[in-house]
């Protein structure tokens, strides 16, 4: 019989002691499943939802507009180079976008904030969280003689505006020089997020282009978005490489949003250890469960010793029976996990109820409905690592099955 | 007489008591020749088992020589000493000792598995064997599914399919009812006298010590008397 025939038929030995081992391996295959997944779905949708609020995963800008942003570091001819970054492999889209800050003035109050400028013809709710969010009215005509702009429903308020009002904005223009115009207000958005909602304006690019002196294709940003976030480091260096990109500044999202990578981390890391004590209680539950079976036959041991057995086959007979455990748990934790990750990627728990319609995490909004989503790597990590531990847990056990001395754990001969 | 199998030579073993020293076999001396058919007796802590433990290689002597078919078991690695008990020494225990989770066939086979014995000559050896020891038909049942003596002549086979120098045994029939015992020394004897297979039991049986061919009388770890019968 080999080793492999009789390490299965050992571990059947005590049905229910390895049903509850193997049972133990499924439920931290569903745990790391739901903490991987969540992880993965929540920084992915937070990373993404911060690219569509305003620079991108990647953002093409003028040298040092990120560190010091002002109206007079603006980006040339940025169509032609929009028109480079659609052909690059990866690249979903790209979307030329103006920023800046702003004084609105009605006639009762002022108050400090910024606008984003975006294309009316590039830009739709499924891409901008701003366009999203429009609660009352319409976006502003792109080519209308009379420029129009969408306040935050809170900024409205301060304000004492409503839609159909005229507001005063003042900025700067490409040449540093205070501007002003008047606009009317032709719808209001709500993202949830207090600070946004309070103090941000949403303006047709062309409307901006005029009112800063700049050129139709002269923009603050081009804030590219790619199909997955993940190669955002590699995009920025492939970007870096090309001749047309060369004068720019290529940034990825970590650059430009380090308070959200930040804060990303920190969850990872927390993340992390919650997983890391999921898998100590595996671990505990699996060396419990061999080293019980191990101890219990240190007499059965000693004949297999006794006849010639070597301490290396030994160990290897109990590391195939720890190898067998984690199969048996890991296809259990397959089986068992499949049908609540197909629900929670696609249907998940809708927690409005607890938090809101949106709530913000790191000055970007989310999407109060709880999913996973699971990257193929992180798979990968997950069923590797939860077969590595079973391993490693079996490993102690094992040795001491391989030092077993015979004339000790036989009593008699 | 035939060559010895197995030599002792003024072998010592010495075993700690809390701060006592207890010589558990003390300067015996002792040859078993092939077709042996040797008891060890005397009484609980006379060192029969001691001297099977060296015998076997399972243990080392403080001083002495233990030689088996020529070769210093001092000498040798544990890996050679695991070498030498699969393929020179057969073991039968007490309390038989088979693997649960095999059949009768799996437990016989288990020592030529480990040999590395192809499966074609495994399976006839083993059958034979099997056979041999009456046990033909049986050869699926698990240990559970079979009686006190059935396993003790599994464990015989065990011993016996790879042709072993020598097989020792302690207690074979310690614990099996008198009638299981007579039938499996019966089998024991024709073993030895059919195929010529040495045994060296150890036993305060008196029906093993009537029916061996040597009584070798073990006291306070001194072999006291060896005595062959005609």
């Amino acid at each position: 019989m080999n080793l492999n025939t009789l390490a299965w038929r050992n571990l059947w030995r005590h049905k229910r002691r390895t049903s509850i081992t193997a049972s133990s391996i499924a439920f931290g295959v569903l745990l790391a499943v739901t903490f991987t997944g969540a992880g993965d779905y929540f920084y992915t949708r937070m990373i993404d939802a911060g690219a569509n609020m305003g620079m991108g995963h990647i953002t093409v800008a003028k040298p040092d507009y990120n560190r010091a942003p002002s109206s007079k570091k603006y980006l040339q001819d940025a169509e032609n180079l929009r028109q480079q970054l659609l052909k690059v492999d990866g690249v979903s889209t790209a979307f030329s976008r103006i920023q800046g800050q702003a004084m609105f003035a009605s006639a009762r109050k002022n108050i400090g904030g910024g606008f984003i400028a975006v294309d009316i013809n590039q830009e739709t709710a499924a891409n901008n969280l701003f366009i999203k969010a429009l609660i009352k009215g319409r976006l502003p005509d792109a080519d209308s003689k009379h420029t129009g702009i969408i306040l935050g429903v809170d900024l409205a308020k301060k304000l004492e505006l409503d839609i159909g009002k005229k507001v005063v904005y003042t900025t700067t223009d490409a040449n540093g020089e205070i501007v002003s115009a008047i606009a009317r207000i032709t719808g209001l958005f709500q993202t949830g997020e207090l600070q946004i909602d309070g103090s941000m304006a949403l303006l047709s690019l062309s409307t901006a282009q005029k009112i800063m002196g700049y050129q139709n294709d002269e923009v603050s940003v081009l804030a590219v978005i790619l199909n997955d976030q993940r190669q955002s480091v590699a995009m920025r260096d492939r970007l870096r490489q090309q001749d047309a990109f060369k004068q720019v500044e290529v940034l990825n999202w970590e650059q430009t949003q380090p308070d959200l990578a930040g804060m990303i981390t920190v969850d990872k890391s927390t993340n992390k250890i919650s997983q890391l004590m999921i898998a100590l209680l595996v671990a505990a539950g699996i060396l419990n469960t061999m080293l019980m079976s191990v101890l219990e036959r240190m007499r059965e041991f000693g004949v297999m010793m006794a006849v010639g057995m070597s301490p290396k086959r030994l160990f290897i007979l109990v590391m195939l029976e720890s190898f067998w455990l984690a199969v048996i748990g890991l296809i259990i934790g397959i089986i068992v996990t499949t049908p609540w990750y197909i629900y929670m990627s696609q249907t998940g728990i809708d927690l409005s109820g607890a938090y809101g319609e949106g709530f913000s995490f790191g000055g970007v909004l989310m999407d109060p409905t709880f999913k996973l989503r699971l990257f193929g790597e992180s798979i990968i990590a997950i069923l590797i690592g939860l077969f590595g531990l079973a391993l490693l847990s079996g490993a102690y056990p094992a040795w001491r099955a391989g030092r077993v001395t015979p004339v000790e754990t036989l009593k008699t001969l | 007489m035939a060559a010895a199998i197995v030599e002792l030579k003024n072998v010592i073993k010495t075993y700690r008591q809390g701060e006592v020293q207890v010589n558990a076999v003390d300067k015996v001396t002792l040859d078993i020749h092939k077709g042996d058919f040797a008891a060890l007796c005397g009484p609980s802590g006379s060192g029969k088992t001691s001297i099977l433990n060296l015998i076997g290689g399972l243990d080392t002597a403080s001083s002495g020589k233990v030689i088996l078919e020529g070769v210093d078991l001092a000498t040798l690695s544990n890996t050679a000493l695991s070498e030498i008990r699969k393929s020179r020494i057969g073991f039968v225990f007490q309390s038989y000792n088979l693997i649960p989770v095999m059949t009768a066939f799996e437990n016989a086979a288990f020592v030529l598995d480990l040999q590395g014995t192809n499966k074609t000559e495994c399976h006839d050896r083993v059958m034979k064997t099997l056979a041999d020891v009456g046990l033909a038909g049986l050869e699926h049942r698990r240990p559970d599914q079979m009686s006190g003596g059935q396993q003790q002549r599994v464990a015989i086979a065990r011993a016996i399919v790879t042709h072993p120098a020598i097989v020792l045994a302690d207690e074979p029939t310690a614990n099996v009812d008198s009638r299981t015992a007579e039938s499996l020394l019966d089998l024991m004897q024709s073993l030895n006298e059919q195929h010529g297979i040495t045994f060296l039991f150890s036993t305060h049986d008196q029906h093993v010590i009537d029916r061996a061919k040597r009584v070798i009388h073990v006291q306070d770890g001194h072999i006291v008397s060896d005595q062959l019968k005609a």
